[in-house]
């Protein structure tokens, strides 16, 4: 086995679920939140991955697959909504698309 | 001989959901004629079945299964049709009779807004009445049985807009019902000892109690279907449905069904002899009640009710002493002569604006000679004038109770008393109707139907009916000539006590015969044009026209105690618990539903927050938990 260990893999993962999360609880633009969503997933993909090879275990790289494949479905549906509310000319701040409080 | 039976059980049902499907799409007409083929194709397979039953040795007559209807365990009950003699004969009268009647009311219902309704119903009785019949086992039976009232129900209750018919329609719903639960607690009894259903467990040897309770389970149903005391009182309300509905349902079929339920299960009644001369007793008290209560009814269709009460009370009697072909016998010539007097009935009401009071009905026969002689024809079958068909069938069951012992001599005066009750009864209604001037009410409301008294699809039937009802009983004239009760024979052959001797048969018949000649005379003395005065006896009076006080009782001990328990727990449990209870939890959850709602900011970010707080949350507990 070459290379880091699978800690420092695992750390990188951290920190970029970290940032992830942060950007999508700090910022409003509903596209930063978007992008930051997927640094979350690909940080999870990255975990995965690493793991995977540690263990020797296929099934952690499939599991990132799968994840991708959601991904892509997610910035489908995402970026769709972007471009509805674009399009009937309303804010892209999450925090004034509150229609739905109680 | 099977397809015959299967074809008469099936067409009218196909007629029915024919109707059904077509709804508005077809015309009323054809809804009619729809109804009227599907039971006269149903009369087509009966007559096939009698004649491949006649052509095979013995005729005792074989089971058709279609498939196993119901099985647990060891015990099973197959989807079964039963051709036997006994069956072939309710079939040939149910769908004949039955197809006749049909046929009536295609002018009768003429104009009626649901016509199509009233169609798919009738059919629907006429294979619910057919399936009672051809049952090949008792579950089969007592579907049949259910589904006889479950029709007799929605015929009687059609004009429901009639809060009157809407009544008497549950009334009968609920005393058939009560006959219905009796018989299957009986089942339940079969079943319990001897594992099956089938007709022939009724020869199984059952120790005395099983055999009584069984036989008075079946007593029950017999006695509620066919309105005898003291399940009778429905019967006269049925008269709120269409007259013929009445003629088939209430005449000639449905009501009935409890004499060839005795008759088809006449093994275990015969172990219970007991309660077998109770059903024969429950007819002559039945027969007697009935016909006093005719003399003072004024509903033309009413008195023809009350006289079915006490002419199935001879049935019972004939029955029940062990001369079942005797009473089947009765059964077949009252089914004419009875479904004729309604048919010629419903003629009157139908031409006169629907008025059924035969006080206002003096001298019709004078616009409606056809009517009147149609009645003469069916009111002289039913007092037993020679040669009309009463005379051959009603004598014999009088004649059959001498021989069984000192209550045999009760039944016989009582048979006798009925006789003198039958004449008396049946000509008040003719003097009283037919002859004479017309009344200024009839001259008035008077409506010939182009220039004849009624559409010829009514006329037809009735005709035929008046010749069955003259000739019908010339089929069997005991001790001579039985092709009736040799036909039986196989099936329910008579006991050797109900065989009367030749001079008590000729006795019997002269004194029947004089004593409703003297029935018809007194009514005649007293009815035509008022020669002698009623005699006064207000007592009497008033107990007849209440109806022996049958209904007030009821209503006493059945209706009034629940009527006082559900008031009762509306005022001490309903309004104090349940009234409070409800809005009290409305206005629970609506508080609850007002503070969480807060929760729901709509705020993204928010919820992102609880999320990784929840997600950090986990992670912490495993973290602390290892």
């Amino acid at each position: 086995m070459s290379g880091p260990d699978v800690a420092w893999y695992l750390a990188t993962a951290a920190v970029l679920f970290g940032i992830g999360a942060l950007g999508v609880l700090i910022r409003r633009n509903t596209l930063i939140v978007l992008l930051s969503l997927e640094l979350m997933l690909n940080a999870g993909n990255l975990a995965l991955i690493a793991l995977s090879r540690h263990w020797h275990n296929g099934a952690g790289q499939i599991f990132a697959l799968a994840v991708m494949a959601i991904a892509a479905s997610e910035v489908c549906v995402g970026l769709g909504l972007v471009v509805a509310l674009n399009r009937r000319n309303l804010s892209l701040d999450v925090d004034t698309l509150s229609e739905l409080r109680g | 001989m099977t397809g015959g039976s299967w074809l008469c059980l099936l067409a009218p049902l196909v007629g029915t959901i024919l109707i059904l499907l077509g709804g508005s799409w077809i015309p009323r007409i054809v809804a009619a004629w729809v109804a009227t083929t599907s039971v006269f194709v149903a009369f087509g397979g009966a007559v096939w079945a009698f004649f491949s039953l006649r052509n095979q040795t013995g005729h005792h007559g074989e089971i058709t299964t279609a498939w196993t209807w119901l099985q647990s365990g060891s015990f099973k009950v197959g989807l079964e049709l039963l051709v036997d003699p006994l069956s072939t004969m309710m079939m040939l009268i149910v769908s004949g009779v039955g197809g006749l009647i049909v046929l009536y009311s295609i002018g009768y219902m003429d104009g009626d807004e649901e016509e199509r309704r009233y169609f798919a119903y009738i059919a629907f009785f006429v294979f619910s009445m057919l399936l009672l019949v051809q049952g090949g086992n008792l579950l089969m039976l007592l579907v049949g049985w259910g589904l006889v009232g479950l029709s007799s129900y929605l015929l009687i209750g059609f004009w429901h807009d009639r809060p009157s018919a809407v009544q008497a329609a549950k009334k009968a719903f609920v005393m058939n019902a009560f006959g219905d639960a009796t018989m299957a607690l009986a089942f339940f009894i079969l079943i319990a000892h001897t594992n099956s259903l089938s007709f022939g467990v009724l020869n199984a040897h059952l120790s005395s109690t099983q055999a009584n309770l069984v036989a008075l389970g079946l007593l029950g149903g017999a006695v509620a279907k066919s309105a005898q005391i003291p399940l009778q009182t429905w019967l006269p309300d049925a008269m709120e449905g269409p007259t013929p509905v009445s003629a088939l349902i209430h005449a000639a079929t449905m009501v009935t069904a409890g004499v060839y339920l005795i008759a088809r299960t006449h093994a275990i009644f015969e172990q219970a002899r007991t309660i077998e001369l109770i059903a024969a007793g429950t007819g002559a008290l039945t027969l007697l009640v009935a016909g006093l209560i005719a003399l003072v009814q004024t509903d033309i269709k009413r008195v023809i009710a009350y006289s079915t009460m006490s002419q199935i009370g001879y049935m019972f009697l004939g029955a029940g002493v062990g001369g079942y072909a005797n009473g089947m016998f009765h059964l077949m010539t009252h089914a004419f002569f009875k479904a004729l007097l309604f048919m010629t009935a419903g003629l009157a009401i139908h031409a006169i604006a629907n008025e059924q009071d035969i006080r206002k009905l003096r001298g019709l026969g004078r616009v409606m000679p056809f009517t009147k002689w149609c009645f003469l024809a069916g009111a002289l079958a039913l007092v037993g004038v020679p040669p009309f068909a009463g005379f051959f069938s009603k004598d014999p069951i009088i004649a059959s109770t001498l021989n069984i012992g000192w209550y045999g001599y009760v039944f016989y005066a009582c048979g006798i008393a009925g006789a003198f009750l039958t004449g008396l009864y049946t000509f008040r209604l003719w003097f009283l109707v037919f002859p004479g001037e017309p009344s200024p009410f009839v001259r008035e409301h008077y409506h010939d139907h182009h220039g004849r008294e009624a559409a010829w699809t009514m006329l037809v039937p009735v005709g035929i009916l008046a010749v069955l009802a003259t000739v019908g009983g010339w089929i069997q004239f005991p001790p001579h000539w039985e092709p009736i009760t040799h036909w039986l024979a196989p099936v329910a052959p008579s006991l050797a006590d109900a065989v009367p001797s030749s001079t008590q048969e000729t006795v019997t018949s002269i004194v029947t015969v004089l004593v409703g000649l003297a029935g018809i005379a007194v009514a005649w003395a007293v009815y035509s044009e008022r020669r002698i005065a009623i005699p006064a006896a207000p007592f009497w009076r008033r107990l007849f026209e209440n109806k022996f006080y049958f209904d007030w009782l009821y209503d006493r001990i059945f209706y009034a105690p629940s009527a006082w328990l559900a008031t009762a727990l509306r005022r001490e449990f309903e309004e104090p618990v349940v009234l409070q209870t409800g809005p009290e939890l409305g206005d629970t959850t609506l508080a609850t539903g007002s503070l969480v709602r807060r929760l729901q900011t709509g705020l993204l970010r928010t919820y992102v927050l609880l999320l990784a707080a929840g997600a950090a949350g986990v992670v912490l507990a495993f973290l602390i938990a290892k």
